[in-house]
């Protein structure tokens, strides 16, 4: 190119330099600040410490299969069942989470790049260096109950770094949901992911400071040879992924099946603002870092929490099940998988609610544990997994499989429902939490073989949906258009994957919830009225 | 120039596109953190406080007799910590009246104010001689004040990149949004320490 000098000068030849192509491979991985790459990165590792989590879980589920330890002593077994806990939530449901924000978020907002992409990055290799801490502190014979002080020191401080890294990604998807948004997508026009992110990661941020001063005081208190079985040290990190604060986690999920189902049925939402209600009526009911100890049980607000969680599950069952209702639904794996979470969703929430009931003493048998696993692993993990299936095309530009998807769906919400509903008997039965040793309970190994076996088959759905999304990430799959689906959000304006900034070109106003939708079928009059209102 | 995308956009009926408002992006991301670092010290002193009504139920004395708080030292380390906040935010006025002598100053004051107060309060952990695993007090009370010091020497990193950046020319009277947000953050440490000071220093031994 040349330009001519406005005093008729000489012709100045811009010589263009050539920028040098990025690196590839580790070195690209190591060095990138692409929001796309390290979203990418989240996701895959995430996958893989679920590996490990189930591995832990299978572990667990034949110390079920009979009375008394076979596998492992009463030490190990303690130290087994904490790392499933911390594997499965803070390696591997919350980092899934994260990395689908860090990719989406900017995507859905219109934004070029997320607000803090070092931030990102950071908190995306602080995050994997913690998680090998963590596993090198058990491996160290650390964690609760361990028998080494400096293994359980490395296990605290692998956890403090965990939760900084959570909160780290999320000041950034937070940021740039909050600030860097189209012009004209007010916080009603939101996407209902980015706004689930915006909720559950918020309140996230609020809570992980709670158990990062539990864990400092953890660390000062064993570094410095106290006891931490005298401060009930595993109530004091456990509540992270106990009721309430369970429903936060799971907040996402509501996100990704308020996408996902409207899209797939050929209806959008009635109005898109009731589903940003329910999202945030779960987010405010679910903040549970007020009730990290077992008192909190006979604390009126506690159990009326408890009892009022079930109505936004019930809500967006309501809302999902209309959508379907009205529109002429397309029967695609991640229909199912976010249909399916719902529904564990509320299973979830349903059984948490009669958890809380003054008198029935549920709080520390199986009961609970069905609870968990079904608001996480039914609901948390299986609208993670649509998530993956319908936004396949924008992460690895390829299709995963739909009967793979199907496949899992059938493995995961039947295994599932199968393992919780067992241990929901099991609880009724007052069968303990954590036990091992089940003489006394009549119907323990008809309940408990149950219990394991639905666990085994979901553990294999959670493979093969491994196994999908790792060979998507390599490449392998159907080439995706930009937008499969005929979506409604700025995400599929754009193509599969996007291009480094994002979008070819800059993003115009939007005037809905739903801007894609409208360049297809025209703007809703309810829609309109929601956007002036 | 490229096309704008086609999104909600090739329809009559849509509005024209609103001007873009000021990001505040860094603005936007301190806040965040400063929400979270508020309810870090407020959970670190709920633990203390918590700590504190086992002890005291049990019929022990908190803090243990033989601690003897050194008020004078904290007193001042504290109202040094309260002065930096003043001269940080002279930062901030400085820099919007595109003073940059004045900046430098005013930064460098910032950053000398915060040292003392961490010198003064390494001096008050030296005086009471107490050790970490002694009392439950001294847990939580290092639990709280070594989560301070973390943070106050967080601020003064935020102020040596905003000095570094300054220095390379950057900041202006229109341009000054990090400068604002590494003085939001000082203030924010600052704010923690006086709770701080008012919760476990004067409320146990008074000034």
């Amino acid at each position: 190119m040349t330009e001519t000098r406005p005093d008729g000068g000489t012709a100045i030849a811009e010589v263009p330099v050539p920028s040098p192509p990025p690196p590839s491979g580790l070195a690209g991985w190591l060095t990138t600040f692409d929001h796309k790459v390290v979203g990418r990165l989240f996701v895959v590792t995430s996958l893989l410490f679920l590996l490990l989590g189930s591995a832990a879980g299978a572990v667990l589920g034949a110390e079920r299969i009979d009375s008394g330890l076979q596998v492992l002593n009463e030490v190990t077994f303690f130290q087994v069942y904490t790392l499933h806990g911390e594997v499965a939530v803070l390696l591997f449901l919350v980092p899934l989470f994260l990395g689908l924000a860090t990719y989406l978020v900017p995507l859905q907002v219109g934004a070029a790049t997320i607000a803090f992409p070092r931030g990102s990055a950071t908190a995306y290799w602080a995050y994997v260096v913690s998680g090998l801490t963590l596993l090198g502190a058990y491996a160290a014979d650390g964690g609760i109950g361990g028998d080494s002080t400096v293994g359980t020191d490395l296990y605290l401080l692998s956890l403090a770094m965990l939760a900084l890294a959570t909160s780290l990604a999320l000041v950034s998807i937070l940021t740039t949901a909050v600030a860097l948004r189209a012009p004209g997508m007010t916080m009603v026009r939101t996407p209902l992911f980015t706004w689930s992110m915006l909720v559950g990661g918020g309140l996230t941020l609020l809570a992980t400071p709670v158990l990062i001063a539990r864990l400092i005081e953890l660390y000062i208190l064993n570094h410095f040879g106290g006891d931490l079985a005298e401060v009930d040290a595993l109530g004091q990190i456990s509540w992270f992924w106990s009721l309430p604060q369970v429903y936060v986690l799971a907040v996402p999920a509501m996100g990704v099946a308020l996408e996902v189902v409207p899209v797939l049925s050929r209806a959008r939402l009635r109005r898109h603002v009731s589903g940003i209600a329910v999202i945030g009526f779960s987010g405010i009911l679910g903040f549970g870092a007020w009730a990290q100890v077992e008192s909190t049980f006979d604390d009126l607000l506690y159990v009326l929490a408890g009892l009022v969680a079930v109505l936004p599950p019930l809500a967006l069952l309501g809302l999902l099940g209309d959508s379907v209702r009205r529109g002429s639904f397309v029967r695609k794996a991640p229909f199912l998988l976010a249909l399916g979470a719902a529904v564990h969703l509320f299973l979830g929430a349903l059984s948490g609610g009669i958890s809380v009931i003054p008198g029935l003493e549920l709080g520390d048998t199986a009961w609970s544990a069905a609870q968990v696993h079904f608001s996480l692993y039914g609901g948390a993990t299986l609208a993670g997994l649509a998530a993956l299936w319908y936004w396949a095309p924008k992460l690895w530009g390829v299709h995963l499989s739909d009967g793979a998807g199907t496949a899992v769906f059938v493995l995961s919400f039947w295994g599932v429902l199968l393992m919780a509903g067992s241990d929901l008997v099991s609880g009724l039965s007052d069968q303990p939490l954590m036990a091992t040793d089940f003489a006394g309970f009549d119907l323990a190994t008809v309940l408990n073989g149950a219990s394991v076996a639905g666990g085994l088959v979901s553990v294999l759905g959670l493979l093969l949906a491994v196994a999908s999304a790792l060979g998507a990430a390599a490449g392998r799959g159907t080439r995706a258009l930009a937008d499969p689906w005929e979506a409604n959000t700025l995400e599929w304006a754009t193509t599969s994957p996007p291009p480094p900034n994002n979008f070819d070109s800059p993003v115009l106003a939007v005037a809905s919830a739903a801007p894609l939708a409208d360049d297809r079928e025209g703007p809703r009059a309810s829609e309109t009225e929601e956007s002036t209102s | 120039m490229t096309a704008p995308t086609t999104i909600a956009g090739n329809l009559p009926a849509l509005p024209p596109a609103p001007r873009a408002g000021r990001r505040r992006v860094i603005l936007v991301g301190t806040f965040f953190v400063i929400a979270a670092g508020t309810v870090l010290i407020g959970a670190l002193l709920a633990g203390y406080f918590s700590a504190r009504d086992l002890v005291q139920v049990a019929g022990e004395p908190w803090p243990p007799e033989e601690v003897r708080l050194p008020n004078v030292p904290l007193f001042m380390g504290y109202l040094t910590l309260l002065m930096s906040s003043f001269t940080a935010q002279w930062s901030v006025s400085a820099i919007k009246a595109h003073d940059r002598r004045t900046m430098y100053v005013a930064m460098g004051l910032t950053l000398l104010l915060g040292l003392a107060f961490v010198n003064a309060l390494s001096f008050s952990w030296s005086q009471l001689g107490v050790a970490a695993e002694s009392s439950r007090f001294a847990t939580t009370m290092f639990a709280v004040t070594v989560t301070h010091l973390l943070i106050v020497i967080a601020a003064h990193i935020g102020f040596l990149v905003m000095g570094f950046r300054a220095l390379g020319g950057q900041f202006s009277p229109d341009n000054h949004e990090f400068v604002v947000s590494a003085a939001a953050f000082w203030h924010f440490s600052v704010a923690a320490g006086l709770v701080i000071w008012y919760c476990i220093w004067f409320l146990e031994g008074g000034p």
